[in-house]
């Protein structure tokens, strides 16, 4: 219960809400324009975080550098799902999605000599063979952000609240590029693809390039929420990439309306209270489970929470419901 | 080619498994159009409810998996009643459907935890005795296995093409609204495809906990994405086409290993080939081994 009182505990949480925000921003662009729905998006996340770490502590990049190879490698990873699977149909279109990130998952997994294997980015091999820390050079940028803030507020700032200023300026830049990107002709045609392949198509509109190319750019943006993931836990896991991520950011995007970019950092917000608040049910009939148990109960009450606003409220805060109900 | 006999074994028996679960998918979205991504915890839930009965309750076996068959139609049926219903009636797209199975799935899956514990079971049965076949060793629990799945697929096989409930199923995947018309009684078609999906689920995932030897909460999930693999291969929907499907992808999965194959592939990738498979499937194929169009644009 102190950590309820504690605001070093609420830092992380909006922390981690600010990088899940942008993580749902990136479906955001692929389901809420183009309508596509992925549901291996995780897969872009791991291949950019893991690509930072390894470029850094196996080929000694700089790490700067690194973080744009990570968002690219994020961005070839949506060329790829895309190219072979745009085509397909809604429902396999998914499926196969899901299939891209677990199989991401597996090799990440499975190669202990490339990325660690289960034993995360710890056991990546360095060049000098000694156990390397990617994020070094990153640590005196947020303690110049701390020293800069610490005079004007005191207390609470520390490595999680320079970060999270950091986290949640890029998450509102983003935030704002895609709000620009709704008004253009290119997401039109992208919303007029979502409705109906047949029209935009008889309009002369490569429906293909269009997906493709909101793919990549949704892919990108999850790559950027990567770099972030990376930085902020400087230890990578293979398990840090389940399937469950994605669907805690389609949760993400429904609570905000699918449709509206403006509801991913209201969505992305509520989950991340939603997750942190359900640490704090010290109360029955909470106390009759251990406290393992408790983490159970926690994606169970998420897992309703879904399903109830599936039922109850489709379109979401923000949605409009036509475009939940007519998507058939 | 004792090596060969061995995997072809194998594979026959992963994919026995693989085709009584992708069954019970592909019906589920024949009649419903609903991809059941809570089929694979379903798995786990019969395997460990079967366990809990026959290892901590000392039932009888084969009982304790009648009933665990049992809860899972049960649950399935349930389910259907306070949640599936409500959403087809309100005419939810596929992405609510989606989001709504996959809620269950993780829902399921905490529950196993919470009820049955972390860590991984047994079921008391011989994992030690092999036969000698061709060079090949099989396990008694594969032996076991295969002959009782062939038996339920062989059945399964008689019920969807003879029986009035497997014709009714067949005709409203086809064309719902032609079904309704010809006088085939939706609601019961639809209890009867959740309460045959559920026994086939719970069954699969008692088999492919005794050919695992012990298995944890994930033991579905890892099998859901094969099994998906298995549906669409077969072509999404049709039931037989699931069953093909089942075998090939099992048989595809195992034959990978095989040293002949560049060395073979080590077998903690096996559901990457058979996502592989699907792929390719669905590049030069996309509509199935035996069936219609997949493509949209």
């Amino acid at each position: 219960m102190e950590a309820f009182l504690q605001p070093g505990f609420w830092v992380f949480v909006l922390v981690m809400a600010g990088i899940y925000c942008i993580f749902a921003l990136g479906l955001q662009v692929q389901y809420g324009l183009g309508g596509m729905m992925n549901f291996g998006h995780v897969g872009m996340m791991a291949l950019s975080a893991y690509s930072v770490a390894i470029l850094v502590i196996t080929y000694g990049w700089n790490l700067y550098l690194a973080a744009f190879a990570g968002v690219v490698v994020a961005a070839f990873g949506g060329a790829l799902l895309g190219l072979t699977t745009i085509r397909l149909r809604g429902d396999y279109f998914a499926i196969v999605s899901i299939a891209f990130s677990e199989i991401v998952r597996y090799v990440i997994q499975n190669s202990d000599n490339f990325t660690g294997g289960t034993r995360g980015s710890l056991a990546i091999p360095s060049k000098t063979g000694a156990f390397t820390s990617y994020t070094k050079t990153f640590e005196p940028v947020l303690t110049k952000v701390q020293d800069l803030l610490s005079p004007i507020l005191g207390d609470v700032v520390n490595r999680d609240f320079a970060m999270l200023l950091i986290v949640w300026i890029v998450a509102g830049l983003l935030l704002l590029f895609v709000s620009r990107t709704q008004m253009t002709s290119w997401a039109r045609v992208l919303r007029a693809t979502r409705e109906d392949d047949h029209v935009p198509s008889a309009l002369g509109k490569n429906v293909f390039m269009f997906r493709l190319q909101a793919l990549i750019f949704g892919s990108v943006i999850a790559g950027i929420a990567g770099v972030f993931w990376s930085l902020q836990f400087s230890i990578l896991a293979p398990e840090d990439f389940q399937t469950i991520v994605t669907f805690y950011a389609w949760m993400i995007l429904i609570m905000g309306g699918a449709t509206r970019v403006k509801g991913v950092p209201v969505g992305a917000l509520f989950f991340g209270f939603l997750y942190a608040g359900t640490r704090f049910f010290e109360f029955p009939p909470f106390t009759w489970f251990s406290s393992s148990e408790r983490a159970y109960l926690r994606v169970i009450i998420i897992g309703l929470v879904l399903i109830i606003l599936m039922i109850k409220r489709p379109q979401g805060v923000f949605g409009k419901r036509e475009e939940m109900v007519l998507e058939q | 080619m004792a090596d060969f006999i061995q995997l072809l074994f194998n594979g026959l028996v992963t994919g026995s498994i693989l085709a009584i679960a992708a069954v019970g998918v592909s019906i589920v979205y024949g009649v419903l159009k609903l991809v059941n991504f809570a089929a694979g915890d379903f798995l786990t839930l019969g395997a460990f409810v079967t366990v809990f009965l026959s290892v901590d309750r000392h039932v009888p076996f084969v009982v304790a998996i009648f009933v665990a068959m049992l809860t899972i139609a049960a649950i399935s049926v349930a389910l259907e009643f306070t949640i599936w219903r409500g959403l087809r009636k309100s005419k939810a797209g596929t992405l609510s459907l989606f989001l709504v199975a996959t809620g269950v799935s993780l829902i399921v899956r905490q529950l196993i935890l919470i009820i049955f514990g972390v860590g991984s079971r047994k079921f008391n049965v011989d994992q030690v005795k092999t036969y000698q076949f061709l060079g090949a060793q099989i396990a008694q629990a594969q032996l076991v296995v295969l002959i009782f799945a062939s038996a339920t697929i062989i059945g399964l096989g008689l019920l969807i093409a003879k029986s009035p409930i497997g014709k009714g199923m067949r005709a409203f995947s086809d064309n719902p609204s032609l079904a309704s018309v010809a006088g085939v009684n939706v609601d019961r078609i639809i209890l009867a495809t959740w309460l045959i999906s559920g026994l086939l689920t719970g069954l699969a995932g008692v088999f492919q906990g005794m050919v695992q030897g012990s298995f944890e909460s994930t033991m579905g999930w890892m099998l859901l994405l094969p099994i998906f693999a298995a549906v669409v291969l077969g072509t999404i929907g049709d039931a037989y086409g699931a069953l093909l499907g089942g075998f090939v992808l099992g048989l595809v999965m195992e034959l990978s290993t095989w040293s002949i194959f560049f060395g073979g592939v080590p077998s903690s990738y096996k559901p990457v080939v058979a996502f592989a498979t699907l792929a390719l499937v669905l590049l030069v194929k996309p509509e199935g081994l035996l069936g219609y169009k997949a493509r949209s644009i």
